[in-house]
């Protein structure tokens, strides 16, 4: 699988293979991405793209109503599209060409083997990996990526500028990272988070000959790239919006969560129940508890920061507060990277069962319960709550792995000798 | 739930092999190598992120967001208002005497006899008459008098009320001028007793709203008679709750399909709009009207007994909606049909109407049966009636002329509303006190503010329409302080259940965390044993 030398041809019959498939099913199946925007697991109300283009089509200010959380770069950038109700062959394509960088990325970031052997480690392990080719055909035939390019979810951008993010990162371009990261933190706020690992990836893979010595000295020229990008992002979209309205309403709404609209992820059903004099106390608990993990897993693992990235886009996909299966593809794509370390998983039989069995349940039980009226919102919190369990034994055991990967590198005569975490 | 990669966190707890299983007796049990120190070191900073995001971010941000916001109240105040101490109710009436026929220091003299007279007979400090020599010119709204009394002589003592203006005519014989050095006159008694009678109703008011108020005792008025009382109780209980605007109904009812049209329009701006422009000083009204057909009462009986009448509104189908908008509801019917009211008690004709306390008035209207259209004039002593009514619905005295009526009303008013955003206020002070955990929005405290300040104002100017102004700003303004729906969110809820509401989330969270910490401080305080061993035993050799 891995083994075969990859040709231009092979290339673009990938590409061009992902593309049509996904045409393909644009065109014959016109009602399909529609239904795929109007459900909860691919579209959430950061990310419709249903909500984007209803009010800026109808010439009102689009924040105005509480229904649209996005970026207002995305109204520029619908705009200048022709129609989408019209023609929206022009739309599908530029979902299709964003899947497509996303995926050029993903294979540049593991054609480079940083997941293997990063700069302070080799894994011993690190001949059994796939081709970015490889990596790169997982991703595009991802089924939760191909429903959420057809669901025309807004969060492909942030996908793609995440996945640009590292693959810049890894091969030695930090300005590029650090400006891709401000692109994808301005689109959906929470990739700021990942600015430390990323920071320390950059500095693992700094070109030589312009090296800093120092992290901190590296850290204080880039951090300010990012929050400069930042502030002329902001800045254009205050130009084009008129006013500061934007932040309440995109950033606001992630930090307060004021749409309880459900989605796969664990904070509506909660929220939905809190009592109102705490909610404030638990939505900072609910994001403290997200940005948590930044800090420890990037001392952690120090010596592979990929991978800090890896789990961190995971915990994402579980906890943050509008996930949908985007973020879930984001982690999946992610994850084949750590082919090497996959014989040292535990769980992989129950993790592959748990997430299938949550994604084909999930549906059926949102049908119970909002059209049927056979079920209620406990039943779909349960699945949900399935599928987070799910996700969050991939993260565990994933860490895991790469964590007993690095171990059995300090100890040799323990491989393969079963262990006990104490 | 967040236990799950919380735990995984502990992954960097040193992994140990589990001895193999043919393995030798646990006494022989191997031993992991020792720890790198970088590994130690490591494993410290990991416990320490994650704690300095607890106690930098976590502990900081459950400070804010969980203590409850208590506005500073001004309490003692409120309190002396609640208890009339902030406020003395004065009501100081300025009555004009005009007496032109008279000459400057006989006029004094009189002034000055009548005013003892008063003096002497008043026995209610809140409500004081004091007597002014008025000017032929200046008319009552001029200087502020409440009452002219205008004297001209004539043939015996006597007094009648203007019926349109605020002005008591007294005639006198001349030869009852008092001399200067009389001590006492028939005439000031005279005059005394009759601003006595004039105003009596109004004190009895306004005294009885302060026997009902938690005034204190040295402010109340002594010797109100219980069927007095009693009396004025009923009235009260029968007028609607103060508004500055209320909603006038008007509704033509009938059981068959006739008549199906009324000229209200015009009988409203003939027999009712001159009441409702000289009661617009103190309320605003808003009218509609309506006519439906084939409308059964709820009693059919030809004659109405007294129980009757509380069942004849036919609450079910009527389309009698109790308030539009803000304003309270004030509802006039007018059935048509020859129902008559039994009178027992009276042997007078029956009556054709009935008031019900605090909603409306219902008028039984007898036409032929093929009138179509109900003009004005027809609908003249129905209108009347209604206008007596709503005098009453709206807490108006009974005695005295119009004017004098309405500007008693007035007072009456403010009075009433400044007691009751008072005790509003106090009401809340107690609330505070008592409900230590009660949130208090500053929103309440600028109402409270707003109130108190208006009080004050109102309190200056009783008797004015200033002071009815500011008594109503103050009135809704304490109301809406009192009823601030964001202060009894935590009212019921007791701070175990708050052990309830943390633990089931944080516990879990916390218990990694707390466990991670509690090893490393062990692990840490080992270390440092060993260190200074290690070191004593070096000195040692």
């Amino acid at each position: 699988m891995d083994g075969g030398k990859v040709t231009v041809g092979r290339t673009a019959a990938l590409y061009a293979g992902a593309a049509v498939l996904r045409l393909a099913i644009f065109t014959l199946l016109p009602d399909l991405p529609d239904l795929l925007t109007g459900r909860v697991e691919v579209s959430t109300p950061v990310t419709s793209f249903k909500r984007c283009l209803f009010l800026y089509n109808h010439n009102v200010s689009p924040y105005d109503g509480g229904v649209y959380h996005q970026a207002p770069l995305f109204l520029l950038l619908f705009s200048l599209l022709p129609n989408a109700l019209s023609y929206p062959i022009f739309t599908y394509l530029l979902y299709i060409a964003i899947d497509l960088l996303s995926a050029g990325a993903l294979w540049k970031i593991a054609d480079s083997g940083e997941a293997g052997s990063s700069a302070l480690f080799s894994s011993p392990r690190r001949e059994r990996r796939w081709s970015g080719f490889v990596i790169a055909a997982i991703f595009l035939f991802n089924p939760f990526t191909i429903a959420t390019c057809l669901g025309r979810s807004t969060s492909v951008f942030t996908t793609c500028a995440i996945l640009h993010a590292i693959a810049k990162a890894v091969s030695g371009a930090p300005f590029s990272a650090m400006v891709a990261l401000s692109f994808a933190s301005y689109l959906s706020m929470y990739p700021l988070l990942l600015l430390p690992p990323l920071l320390l990836l950059c500095f693992d893979r700094q070109r030589p000959e312009r090296a800093k010595k120092s992290i901190l000295s590296f850290a204080a020229t880039h951090v300010p790239v990012v929050f400069g990008v930042l502030g002329l992002l902001f800045g254009m979209s205050y130009l084009i919006t008129g006013s500061w309205e934007f932040l309440p309403s995109t950033y606001g709404v992630q930090l307060t969560l004021s749409d309880l609209t459900p989605n796969v992820g664990l904070w509506w059903y909660f929220f939905i129940e809190m009592f109102d004099s705490f909610r404030s106390f638990f939505l900072a608990v609910f994001w403290l508890h997200l940005s948590c993990y930044v800090g420890g897993l990037s001392v952690r693992i120090r010596r592979q920061p990929l991978v800090v990235l890896t789990l961190l886009l995971g915990i994402f996909a579980i906890f943050k507060p509008y996930p949908s299966i985007s973020d879930t593809s984001l982690f999946l794509a992610m994850v084949p990277l750590y082919r090497h370390v996959f014989p040292l998983m535990r769980y992989s039989f129950v993790i592959a069962a748990v997430i299938m069995y949550a994604s084909f349940l999930g549906p059926a039980f949102y049908y119970l319960w909002i059209y049927a009226g056979s079920g209620n919102a406990n039943f779909f919190y349960a699945i949900t709550l399935v599928w987070g369990l799910g996700l969050s034994l991939l993260v565990c055991d994933l860490m895991f792995a790469v964590l007993r990967d690095e171990w059995e590198l300090e100890r040799p005569e323990m491989a393969g000798k079963e262990i006990r975490q104490i | 739930m967040s236990a799950q990669p919380l735990s995984s966190n502990d992954n960097d707890a040193p992994i140990t092999p589990i001895t193999p299983k043919e393995g030798a007796p646990a006494s022989t049990r191997k031993l992991p190598p020792p720890e790198k120190p970088s590994d130690v070191r490591r494993r410290s900073h990991v416990i320490l992120s994650f704690w300095l995001i607890v106690l930098i971010l976590g502990l900081p941000i459950w400070w804010k967001t969980t203590t409850i916001y208590r506005a500073d109240l001004p309490l003692q105040e409120m309190l002396e208002w609640a208890d009339g101490k902030a406020c003395r109710p004065v009501f100081p009436l300025r009555i004009s005497i005009q007496a032109t026929s008279l000459q400057d220091q006989e006029a004094q003299n009189l002034l000055r006899l009548t005013q003892h007279a008063l003096d002497d007979l008043n026995d209610f400090a809140g409500h004081h008459l004091r007597l002014q020599l008025g000017d032929e010119k200046l008319d009552s709204a001029d200087n502020g008098s409440a009452l002219i009394i205008r004297l001209t002589p004539g043939e015996g003592t006597t007094a009648t009320l203007d019926p349109y203006e605020p002005i008591l005519d007294i005639t006198y014989p001349p030869n009852t001028i008092p001399s200067p050095t009389a001590s006492s006159s028939p005439l000031a008694t005279y005059i005394a007793s009759q601003l006595r009678t004039t105003f009596a109703e109004e004190q009895a008011t306004i005294s009885y709203l302060l026997s009902t108020n938690s005034m204190p005792s040295e402010h109340r008025p002594l010797g109100l008679s219980p069927e007095t009382t009693e009396s004025l109780a009923k009235r009260t209980t029968r007028s609607l709750k103060y508004a500055p605007t209320y909603h006038l109904t008007f509704s033509l009812f009938t059981s068959g399909p006739l008549p199906s049209s009324w000229n209200i329009e015009g009988a409203i701006d003939e027999y009712m709009k001159p009441v409702l422009e000289v009661l617009s000083p103190i309320h605003n009204f808003t009218i509609d009207t309506q006519v439906q057909l084939y409308a059964s009462p709820g009693v059919q009986n030809q004659i109405l007994n007294k129980e009757d009448l509380s069942s004849f509104i036919n609450a079910a189908e009527w389309p009698l909606s109790p308030s539009i908008g803000g304003a309270p509801t004030i509802n006039f019917i007018v059935f048509i049909g020859n129902q008559t009211i039994a009178n027992p008690s009276q042997d007078s004709p029956t009556s054709q109407s009935w008031l019900i306390p605090q909603w409306g008035t219902v008028y039984l209207l007898s036409l032929p049966d093929d009138t179509t259209h109900v003009a004005a004039a027809t609908l003249k002593q129905p209108l009347l009636t209604f206008t007596s009514h709503l005098l009453s619905l709206t807490g108006t005295p009974e005695s005295g002329s119009l004017p004098l009526r309405l500007s008693t009303l007035a007072r009456i008013r403010s009075a009433d509303l400044l007691l009751r955003a008072s005790s509003t206020l106090g009401s809340l002070a107690r609330l505070a006190m008592a409900l230590p955990s009660i949130s208090i929005p500053s929103s309440v405290a600028d109402g409270v503010t707003k109130t108190m300040s208006h009080l004050r104002l109102a309190c200056d100017n009783l008797g004015g329409t200033e002071g009815l102004a500011h008594a109503r700003i103050a009135e809704a303004e304490a109301e809406r302080a009192f009823f601030e729906k964001s202060m009894v969110g935590q009212l019921y809820f007791p701070d175990e259940h708050k052990i309830a509401v943390y633990l089931p989330l944080l516990g879990p969270v916390a218990v990694p965390l707390v466990m991670g910490l509690i090893n490393e401080i062990k692990a840490w305080r080992k270390r440092r044993r060993e260190r200074a061993e290690k070191g004593a035993e070096k000195k040692e050799q």
